[in-house]
């Protein structure tokens, strides 16, 4: 009896002794400067989430090339959220609870990233997400920035390559399952009703397919029997590249257009030849001839081996944003950095940013087309 | 469509059929459920790409990866299932050892090849038939047809007319009298599991090569839906296997079409709950009475 | 000699007593001690498994019914909780009531359906069961929002007092709720009841012989198990305030039974400690990040082929030694969770 409780109660002390030592964040220095970088590292999603660490891991590499910010050197820290919103949370109370960070770029999934705001916003941590996307996200509070397209906005774009280039009439959607497609469907139905309808433009299909679902056939043969046109697709690379394969079989004059986070080299190593004449809406091209988006893109394939997509470069103009804002400021105090990640006017490898009083970035589009197996800018 | 639609099931349901096959071996001789089996098929189909980038040629590749993988389920069963049955553990034991390892392969998967889907090579698409006015047909479809009823031929020859497969059926009966009999019963269930690892390698690589995708994760949704198909043919009985998959793929297409994409998973577990209530043993499976 | 073994026992009866009561004040003080809320908010997580391995340990640690679906029950409570919060604004005893009356439905109809089943074919049907749940709340979106999950939970409140993680109100509910529910567990487990599902668990054969209906205690078990993991559920939807569908799914479950096994079946104490190790587990090792996966399946491996019987499962209850002849006999007994197919 003594022996057995005796067991149980050293393995909860050591449990809870663990569990403080990982808790507790170390007594860092008064003027370290730590930024935080959130997003599922492991499972299914880690490809986006390590692609956000390498962007801030190479502008703050070159930051700190050049001295750091305020004179000091600054640290990187990761955290993993599994793209659950358990761990999102989780790893908000985790960063809050590490005084010495200021900023936290990520996470990856709205749904995720708002499990967590609500602890930052309480702890006046800036977070600037590069790839959030719902329309409520910048109202948890005056701490949260958005770097990212609003669906909305982006949603005009694409109809708009869908209607004015692709002359599309009737227009078939392909929507994945997630909070993302599930909310883009719905505004793209909605404008295309409001706006279009007059003109003779339906939607005469909607698909929605699980994320990792490789077979489409069955929607291909509903679209192609609804007599789609043009088809829009709110999915990323991993659904567009397989589906255009599969529809291309059965249909090769097919139009699809695609949102920008399609936008990336997997893209077109997945999707081959049948890619072709795929177009988007980009906030980021990789072939601009623009010295600090070249100089970008070289630097990043040089380090990590891939070119960066356009939510890498997001993530790579958000830390960029941070850091400008504190060294704009002179010091550490939140609320006047906050006020000037807010004013900002930022020249990045994603064109001007500013935030509009909802803290989500205004940015232009570019519209891009797959041409013989690269992106390449396209006017109409 | 209807008919179309009745046709990608096929397809969709032989791809089932050539995982299902795996657990068929592995539970017909164990009763155990082989939860890795899902991740031995997305090893085999990352290691045909692996081997594929080294220029070996296609057929090579898809030949050296089946080797491997099937080494890989062999050594499964020798390090971690063998020494608990030898222990004379639970079922649950088990179960939840292939889960672990269903876990590590996967996760190691990841962490080597990284978790982005990658291109499979088109090495079975030579264009397509069109039959009528809107049938169509893909050369691809044709290759998965041949190559899932070659491999059940195979399978079915090994399990009914060699002495393996009489010592195979032998085990399955009663192991210890198996053992009693001569039959070293490790080295057959060693052997079955090699069975499975190859036959799921191959499966990865047509399937790869059908959607011409690969990624760690492939194995997981697809291995639940295979084990429904092979539950519903009659778990054990090896040509159950490809009719329940060719089933739950039709019934999957059928959904697909006319109740939503995103109702296809669901539809399959559907089919699984309700099999296994009605008729646990499947269409083709043998009624096991129980002595007391 | 004798009167040492007097005295030893007196020595260890009265500091088991101290040491219990100082783990007690530990727990209730917990909160006040100056954690950081990560740490509290890991407590609370910690506190919820317990409650889903409770719920789970009376299925299967009991009764040897395997479930790989807990997480569908799990799910239900959640759902319940988040849905009538937000569209109804109901208050926190209205939730726990109405998610414990639907997951109880839950498990009856889980439960019913599945009475000739054994062994594996069980856990697969349950395996379904929970996939089936996640499904069709992720397509049900005039319900449930589907993908878009259910957001702002609003914090529970009584009497006008709101409970949050921060001022610790929720670690005390969470305490309170896990304490009732390890009563309720003790209480069965000690009863007829407890003892009739153990006889199912080691030969279901042998108890229909003795004249036990089954069918009534195997549909019990369900539907209690369930129970409690819809009171987990409704409590989790309001620690974590924002519910999706992929967050309910077979990882979770598999979870849920790792925990079960790993602190031993059968043992309520085993739970706690299953679940102390498992959900902080991964927090520790956070730097090991990438291989965190790998590690928990080797774990699950090792932990199968060298202690399947948990850490704190398969030891006898009784209060006097059994010989060893005997001890040993009842140990290789426990260890093998009922005759399966």
């Amino acid at each position: 009896m003594m022996k057995k409780l005796s067991r149980i109660f050293s393995v909860c002390i050591v449990c809870s002794m663990l569990l403080v030592i990982g808790g507790c964040s170390k007594t860092a220095a008064k003027t370290t400067i730590k930024i935080a970088v959130a997003g599922p590292m492991t499972g299914d999603n880690s490809e986006y989430g390590i692609g956000f660490k390498n962007a801030v891991e190479l502008m703050i590499k070159q930051w700190n090339a050049k001295g750091g910010v305020l004179k000091n050197q600054i640290e990187l820290v990761v955290y993993d959220d599994k793209n659950s919103p358990e761990e999102g949370a989780n790893v908000g109370q985790k960063i809050a609870s590490d005084k010495s960070i200021i900023g936290v770029i990520g996470h990856f999934s709205s749904g995720v990233t708002m499990t967590a705001t609500p602890t930052y916003q309480d702890n006046k941590i800036i977070l600037i997400a590069p790839s959030a996307s719902h329309p409520d996200f910048t109202k948890q509070g005056n701490f949260i920035f958005r770097n990212n397209a609003v669906i909305s906005t982006e949603a005009k774009e694409v109809i708009d390559l869908a209607v004015n280039y692709h002359k599309a009439k009737k227009i078939g959607i392909l929507a994945i399952k997630t909070d993302w497609g599930t909310s883009t469907k719905n505004v793209i139905v909605q404008i295309i009703k409001d706006q279009y309808a007059a003109k003779g433009i339906e939607v005469v299909d909607v698909e929605e397919v699980v994320e990792g679902s490789d077979d489409y056939t069955p929607n291909i043969t509903k679209m192609k029997q609804a007599g789609v046109d043009t088809i829009i697709g709110a999915c990323m690379y991993a659904t567009l590249a397989p589906f255009t394969k599969q529809y291309k079989l059965v249909d090769p004059s097919i139009n699809i257009v695609g949102f920008s986070n399609a936008y990336t080299q997997n893209l077109l190593n997945l999707g081959g030849k049948s890619v072709e004449g795929l177009t988007f809406p980009v906030i980021f091209f990789s072939q601009s001839t623009e010295a600090n988006v070249a100089s970008f893109v070289t630097e990043y394939k040089a380090a990590y081996n891939s070119v960066p997509s356009s939510l890498t470069a997001q993530a790579y103009d958000s830390v960029g944003i941070l850091l400008t804002a504190i060294k704009q400021v002179g010091s550490l105090d939140r609320d006047k950095i906050r006020d000037a990640v807010a004013g900002i006017t930022y020249a990045g490898v994603t064109g001007s940013t500013t935030f509009n009083a909802t803290r989500d970035a205004v940015k232009p589009f570019n519209k891009v087309i797959i041409k013989d197996g690269q992106f390449t800018k396209l006017a109409y | 469509m209807f008919a179309q639609q009745i046709f990608n099931g096929l397809s969709i349901g032989m791809a089932y059929a050539l995982v299902a096959v795996g657990y068929s071996l592995v539970f017909g001789i164990l009763r155990l459920i082989n939860f890795s089996h899902g991740s031995v098929y997305a090893f085999g189909a990352m290691m045909t790409l692996f081997f594929v980038s080294t220029r070996i040629g296609i057929i090579p590749a898809i030949i050296v990866s089946a080797l491997l993988s099937g080494i890989v389920a062999a050594l499964v069963n020798k390090w971690t299932l063998e020494p608990l049955r030898l222990k004379n553990s639970s079922k649950i034991a088990s179960l939840i050892t292939t889960i672990g390892v269903s876990n590590v392969i996967q996760n190691m998967l990841i962490i080597v090849f990284g978790s982005q889907r990658e291109a499979f090579p088109a090495f079975m698409d030579f264009g397509s038939v069109t039959i009528g006015n809107s049938l169509v047909i893909k050369s691809s479809q044709i290759v998965v047809f041949v190559v899932g009823l070659i491999l059940l031929l195979v399978l079915t020859i090994i399990v009914n007319k060699t002495k393996f497969g009489l010592s195979m059926k032998a085990v399955q009966q009663n192991m210890r009298a198996a053992s009693l009999m001569g039959i070293e019963n490790n080295r057959v269930i060693t052997i079955t599991f090699f069975l499975g690892g190859v036959t799921a390698a191959i499966g990865g690589a047509l399937l790869g090569g059908y959607y011409q995708i690969a990624y760690p994760m492939m194995g997981a949704m697809l291995g639940l839906k295979a084990f429904a198909a092979s539950v519903l043919g009659g778990i054990g009985v090896l040509y159950g296997s490809v009719i329940g998959g060719l089933i739950v793929g039709v019934i999957e297409s059928l959904a697909a079409t006319y109740l939503g994409g995103t109702y296809r998973d669901l539809v399959a577990f559907l089919i699984l709950i309700i099999v296994l209530i009605i008729r646990p043993n499947g269409i083709f499976g043998k009624k096991t009475t129980e002595k007391v | 000699m004798k009167m040492n073994k007097k005295k030893s026992i007196k020595f260890t009866s009265l500091t088991s007593k101290l040491l219990i009561a100082s783990l007690v004040l530990f727990v209730l003080a917990f909160p006040f001690l100056g954690f950081s809320s990560y740490i509290i908010r890991i407590a609370v997580m910690i506190m919820v498994y317990c409650m889903l391995a409770l719920g789970l340990n009376i299925l299967t640690g009991c009764t040897g019914q395997v479930s790989l679906g807990n997480a569908g029950f799990y799910a239900i409570g959640a759902y319940c909780a988040g849905i009538l919060a937000t569209k109804f604004n109901a208050g926190f005893m209205v939730c726990l009531i109405v998610a414990m009356i639907v997951t109880a439905i839950s498990g009856l109809i889980i439960g019913i359906p599945t009475l000739r089943l054994k062994g594996s074919y069980l856990s697969i049907v349950t395996l379904g069961f929970g996939e089936i749940v996640r499904l069709i709340l992720l397509n049900w979106e005039a319900l449930t929002n589907g993908p878009l999950g259910v957001r702002n939970i609003p914090k529970p409140s009584f009497f006008g007092l709101t409970l949050t993680l921060n001022n610790g109100g929720m670690y005390f509910q969470a305490v309170i709720l896990l304490s009732l529910i390890a009563l309720v567990c003790y209480l069965v487990m000690k009863s007829k009841y407890g003892r009739t599902f153990n006889a199912i668990k080691e030969d279901e054969l042998a108890a229909n012989m003795m004249g036990i209906n089954c069918a009534f205690y195997k549909t019990l078990a369900f539907v209690l198990s369930a129970t409690i993991s819809g009171i987990a559920g409704c409590f989790y939807a309001y620690v974590i305030t924002y519910i999706e569908p992929n967050m309910f799914n077979f990882d979770t479950s598999i979870m849920i039974l790792s925990i079960v096994i790993l602190g031993g079946m059968g043992s309520i104490r085993g739970m706690l400690l299953g679940s102390l190790i498992l959900v902080s587990f991964p927090e520790v090792f956070r730097f090991l990040n990438e291989y965190r996966f790998v590690i928990y399946g080797i774990a699950l491996v090792v932990l199968m082929r060298y202690r399947p019987q948990g850490i704190l499962g398969g030891r006898s209850s009784k209060p006097y030694p059994l010989p060893k002849a005997l001890r040993e006999r009842v140990d290789s007994l426990n260890s093998d969770v009922g005759s399966y197919e």
